[in-house]
């Protein structure tokens, strides 16, 4: 039998049983939940075996609309945060050389060494109205009150800058490490100036990998679950968020299900949009 | 590298420590606060009481005990089933069609929300009991695709005509795998098998869903004494952990060949 390019009698017993894994563990309980999202809900949270896509079209009522909404704009914001810092701290790690740089690569990885719910702890702690910031901001007298950080918009964005900054840096830091300096002295050479280097020779060479780099922090930030459970409160919800609490507190399992289909068709799509765009933009810039 | 690498200028240096502090701050308050005598107040006064009343905490130690089998568990499972697909799918990789490729990336690709979601609805339609097992077959689920992608990487660094030399000199195909492959993919298995286990030690997420009541791993304890308010000893713990990732990373730093692995992660 042939699938493809292969001989399916090709296919060795140790790639069948990566597969077999695959398919079971993975996909199979992808399935339900694609499965269990085009069925209706019975009475008391059962499931009343019809085939229906009315949970599909329900995302799109207002209330989840706002919060997909919501969940775009903030991954968007958040990632083109980590862009604009990531991007001078990966310049800088660049440029620096011998310890510098290996104390800079340790400096920025430690936190991620330590486990995630510790260090949404330690935002929770110095964001919080009785933490650092707040106490040492009214021991100066510049507020009065507590500043209202923790369980808002805020909140989640701080949380989502500091989980997934040093995410893509490495990137930067990698595309960055491979241009090659001539280039670089060549176009100062030729009379161009630092602005002109940095738009015409860094830009145009390290884009490719900072965009998959951006994606790949995108990607997983509009799935996000505890940072916006933890620092946001009900009020920030995310598209996960509610998804969960279909599930564990609506006990609305088929709409809850077709919340998750809907949430990884727009990763589907991010990624399809990306490809696309990385070959035209390879076809441009090569042809 | 030409030699005329210019020094970062003051604008970069200065977001560089921005983007230190504003990483550590969080981490450090923890660490001070483990030391005060009043949590919320830094003129308090100093006292080692938090962290001795920690270490006498069977609340806190067994979940630690829990994570470290789980990931122990998981990431043996994970490196057993990923080297396995690395080691047969290697031969056809470039023809595999985009399905199987897809389905390969989605452990890494699916958010860890639906993919503990469809776990737990997996796991209650078979009727399996959460708990120990379902939380270490969980964790091994998705990082059986990251030990794969380690291992193809350092299979395809390997010189084919190691094994044609060795082919030509008369050894048989299981010779070749034990005495060619296996040494000289080690590196990567062990690799892989510490990611394997970080990522299951570290993660919450797919814990949360997949453990019912049945275990607590250690961020499940951590996120539930958080949810209870802030509390001296889960500050004394995070302490420990923090002294414990730092010297990890040092440790990993200072060998050559570790430094590529941990700044892959």
């Amino acid at each position: 039998m042939k699938l493809g390019a292969i001989d399916l009698g090709d296919v060795k017993p140790s790639a069948w049983t990566f597969l077999t894994w695959l398919g079971l563990f993975t996909l199979l309980p992808f399935c339900i939940i694609l499965t269990m999202s085009l069925v209706q809900r019975g009475e008391y949270g059962t499931l009343t075996w019809v085939p229906t896509l009315e949970n599909y079209a329900r995302c799109f009522q207002w209330i989840y609309a706002k919060v997909l909404g919501k969940t775009l704009f903030l991954a968007f914001v958040a990632t083109m945060s980590c862009l604009v810092f990531g991007f001078p701290v990966a310049y800088f790690l660049a440029r620096s050389t011998g310890w510098r740089r290996n104390l800079g690569l340790v400096l920025l990885f430690i936190p991620f060494w330590t486990n995630f719910v510790l260090r949404m702890y330690g935002i929770i702690s110095l964001y919080g109205n009785n933490g650092l910031l707040n106490q040492s901001l009214m021991a100066m007298g510049l507020i009065s009150q507590p500043l209202p950080i923790l369980y808002t918009r805020l909140g989640v964005y701080l949380g989502l800058v500091y989980n997934y900054l040093p995410f893509l840096v490495v990137p930067i830091f990698s595309a960055l490490e491979k241009l090659d300096e001539s280039w670089r002295e060549a176009a100062q050479d030729l009379g161009a100036n630092r602005v002109q280097v940095f738009w015409r020779v860094v830009v145009p060479n390290i884009q490719q990998g900072v965009a998959v780099g951006a994606l790949f922090v995108f990607i997983p930030m509009l799935g996000e679950y505890v940072i916006p459970d933890l620092l946001g409160g009900a009020k920030e919800a995310f598209l996960g968020n509610v998804m969960v609490s279909q599930f564990f507190v609506m006990q609305d399992w088929p709409f809850g299900s077709a919340l998750a289909g809907l949430l990884a068709m727009l990763l589907l799509f991010t990624l399809w949009i990306q490809t696309r765009w990385g070959q035209s933009d390879r076809r441009f810039t090569r042809g | 590298m030409g030699k005329a690498l210019k020094k970062p200028n003051r604008f970069v240096t200065a977001i560089f420590i921005l983007a230190i502090v504003y990483l550590y701050v969080p981490l450090g308050y923890l660490v001070i606060q483990t030391f005060l005598k009043d949590p919320n107040d830094i003129g308090g006064g100093c006292t080692l009481a938090w962290i001795l009343q920690l270490l006498q905490n069977p609340d806190l130690l067994a979940p630690l005990w829990t994570s470290i089998e789980i990931g122990v568990l998981s990431a043996t499972l994970a490196v057993l089933v990923g080297t396995l697909g690395a080691v047969g799918l290697t031969p056809i990789a470039a023809k595999l069609p985009v399905p199987v490729q897809t389905l390969i990336l989605l452990p890494i690709l699916l958010p860890e929300v639906i993919t503990g979601l469809s776990l737990l609805l997996f796991f209650l339609l078979l009727r399996f009991e959460l708990g120990f097992f379902t939380v270490a077959i969980a964790h091994a689920s998705f990082s059986a695709s990251f030990v794969y992608f380690i291992v193809t990487e350092q299979l395809r660094k390997l010189d084919p005509n190691l094994s044609e030399a060795a082919q030509d000199l008369g050894a048989r195909p299981d010779q070749i795998f034990w005495k060619i492959t296996v040494p000289n993919v080690l590196p990567g298995i062990l690799g892989g098998w510490m990611l394997a286990f970080t990522l299951s030690f570290d993660d919450f997420l797919i814990s949360f869903f997949t453990s019912g009541a049945g275990v607590t791993t250690l961020p499940l304890k951590i996120y539930s004494l958080m949810r209870l308010g802030i509390s001296p000893e889960l500050n004394g713990l995070s302490f420990l952990m923090i002294l414990l990732s730092v010297c990890l990373v040092i440790a990993l730093l200072l060998r050559r060949e570790s430094r590529e692995w941990v700044l892959k992660r």
